[in-house]
């Protein structure tokens, strides 16, 4: 209600207030100034929530603008799995490039002596074959650059999506599963393999339980 | 205490690789019988059928990491003083106070190498 017609109101009322004759027009009049203070009352209220609808349809409609930006299905469907395959591929070719170097450095190990010709024969054989099962370094390095860019086409959409919502880091974790996995790391001091020049030495435990 | 080559040893890691690695530089070091087993759990159970002189063990691995093989092992009576080297790429300070709270004898950060290994095994045994 606005400051003027709330006067006009106040203004019938205390007139009536101050008649001891009180007629039908008067209350009329006041009737009336309500009425009519009332009508701009909810017009405003009105046009207020438009307004507020309004925004609030605009928000949805830039939300599922972004979910739709965030390609959810085609991370979960096509990137995710292609990177889990890169990472498995890895896995498996470095453990093959290691037990084809370990067989040959055992072969070695084990090889008899005594013919000096088919040992050197024997060295040369399984040397070529170390050389051969280290280029898969080559490929390991192909495949996690792909798994590298991956995670990139993931956070650049998490993050505008993230933004485009205003949404801000809700405290602890996202699932249950998520919430043990942590207590587990904490309880058994599970930090995983240092990074370079972050870590303890060896000299440096060493100390420690020399202390 | 010389160290005895001909006592078992029993390596715990759950990365294949690694133990295979671990059995060779042990057999480069004269050591013939090492056994291996692949977390906490089974290598609880191997120490309770077999009198192992050594152990050395990975810290993180499932069900039973390192650090609780090292627990069970002090908190147990029969296997208590079993020699624990622990050898792992859990290399914060915390983890080495931990292990030392827990009764490690020896610590080794990987990658490591024979040298190491073999001055660790020494130093349990007072060489």
């Amino acid at each position: 209600m606005s400051k003027k017609s709330h006067a006009k109101v106040r203004a019938a009322a205390d007139g009536l207030r101050k008649k001891d004759d009180i007629s039908l027009v008067d209350v009329l009049t006041l009737a009336e100034a309500s009425i009519s203070s009332m009508k701009q009352f909810v017009d405003s209220l009105d046009s207020k929530i438009y307004s507020e609808f309004r925004e609030i349809a605009e928000y949805i409609q830039n939300t599922k603008t972004e979910i739709g930006h965030l390609q959810a299905n085609d991370l979960r469907s096509k990137h995710i799995p292609e990177a889990g395959g890169e990472l498995d591929a890895v896995v498996s070719s470095t453990e093959e490039a290691t037990t084809k170097i370990m067989e040959c450095a055992e072969a070695i190990l084990e090889a008899d002596t005594s013919d000096t010709d088919a040992y050197q024969q024997l060295v040369n054989d399984k040397v070529m074959i170390i050389f051969e099962a280290c280029s898969f370094q080559d490929l390991t390095g192909q495949r996690i650059a792909k798994v590298v860019e991956t995670l990139e086409h993931i956070e650049t959409r998490v993050c505008r999506f993230a933004a485009a919502i205003g949404a801000e880091d809700a405290d602890g974790a996202a699932s249950e599963k998520e919430a043990k996995r942590k207590k587990r790391k904490e309880d058994l001091i599970l930090n995983g393999p240092a990074k370079k020049g972050e870590g303890v030495s060896q000299d440096d435990v060493d100390a420690l339980l020399n202390d | 205490m010389a160290v005895d080559l001909s006592m078992p040893v029993l390596v715990v890691d759950d990365y294949k690789t690694m133990i295979r690695i671990i059995r060779n530089l042990l057999k480069q070091l004269g050591f013939s019988d090492v056994d291996d087993a692949a977390d906490g759990t089974e290598a609880l159970g191997k120490m309770r059928e077999k009198k192992y002189g050594l152990v050395i063990s990975d810290w993180n691995m499932e069900p039973m990491t390192g650090y609780e093989l090292l627990k069970e092992v002090r908190s147990d009576e029969g296997l208590a003083r079993t020699p624990f080297i622990m050898v792992t790429a859990e290399s914060k300070t915390e983890n080495v106070i931990a292990a030392k709270k827990a009764g490690v004898n020896n610590y080794i950060v990987k990658p490591f190498n024979a040298a190491t290994l073999k001055s660790k095994i020494d130093a349990v045994f007072g060489e």
